[in-house]
């Protein structure tokens, strides 16, 4: 077998054992009951977040690129 | 060559309209898919059971779990509609299905917020399965001949006056 032709062959292989390996999983919304406690939120205290908020907009001179307000309630 | 290619293509078309199909919702007007589930709490009996047993009445079939935050709203403002509309007389039933993967949850959950509509428990989640459901709570409201006439996802305070408005269409309706 000529060595592009294998090379391509073990491209394939690699990839699809790392799509296998892939740790994310589809999780139905009336399965979050678990994603949904306090202690699974990134920022769960929303008057806490909103504070850091504030003051990194007023820092940095820009805002956005974090979380939403805690409180994951697994809602949606 | 080329044919190979065409099928290929085919074969491709056939597969895509086919995943789009999976995606698709329940659809209004379709018949609510059947399901028999024990009680949740003691009073809700021992015995399971089925959506059949509801037909004759317009019932609202809502999924709930101990850990969704707009069914603190929901809950008792549905039990007062309940209560209200079953004085008058009406024929209108809630029947919530609890999803919490520990029913104790769910009976917790109700200890606190006591409701005169039955509950059931579906730990295992086959029925919200089935239902199609995308987010918590959502809401089914089916008609006395067992057709879905309402899906309502989400729950905010004002919600109750539009399931209000349903439920009294559907009950003016005539079998």
């Amino acid at each position: 077998m000529p060595l592009a032709r294998k090379l391509l062959l073990l491209l394939i292989a690699i990839g699809t054992c790392a799509a296998l390996l892939s740790a994310c999983t589809p999780v139905a919304a009336w399965e979050r009951g678990t994603l949904a406690k306090p202690e699974m939120a990134l920022e769960p205290d929303p008057l806490a977040a909103t504070l850091h908020d504030h003051v990194y907009f007023s820092k940095e001179a820009s805002s956005g690129g974090n979380s939403a307000s805690g409180g994951g309630c697994g809602c949606n | 060559m080329m044919r190979k290619h065409a099928l290929l293509a085919t074969l491709w078309a056939i597969g895509l309209i086919g995943v789009c199909q999976l995606a698709a919702a329940l659809d209004l007007g379709t018949s609510a898919p059947a399901f028999t589930l024990p009680g949740l709490r003691p009073q809700d009996g021992a015995a399971k059971l089925n959506l059949a047993d509801f037909r004759g009445k317009v019932v609202y079939v809502d999924f709930w779990a101990s850990w969704c935050g707009p069914c603190v709203v929901s809950t008792p403002l549905l039990n007062e509609l309940r209560n209200r509309l079953v004085k008058q007389g009406k024929a209108f039933e809630i029947v919530a299905i609890n999803v919490d993967k520990k029913p104790a949850d769910g009976i917790d959950f109700l200890s606190d917020q006591p409701v005169q509509y039955v509950a059931l428990s579906d730990p295992a989640g086959t029925t919200p399965a089935s239902y199609q459901v995308k987010s918590m709570p959502t809401g089914f409201l089916v008609d006395a001949s067992g057709k879905i006439r309402l899906i309502h996802q989400g729950f905010k305070t004002s919600d109750i006056k539009l399931i209000e408005a349903e439920v009294e269409k559907l009950l003016a309706e005539k079998p």
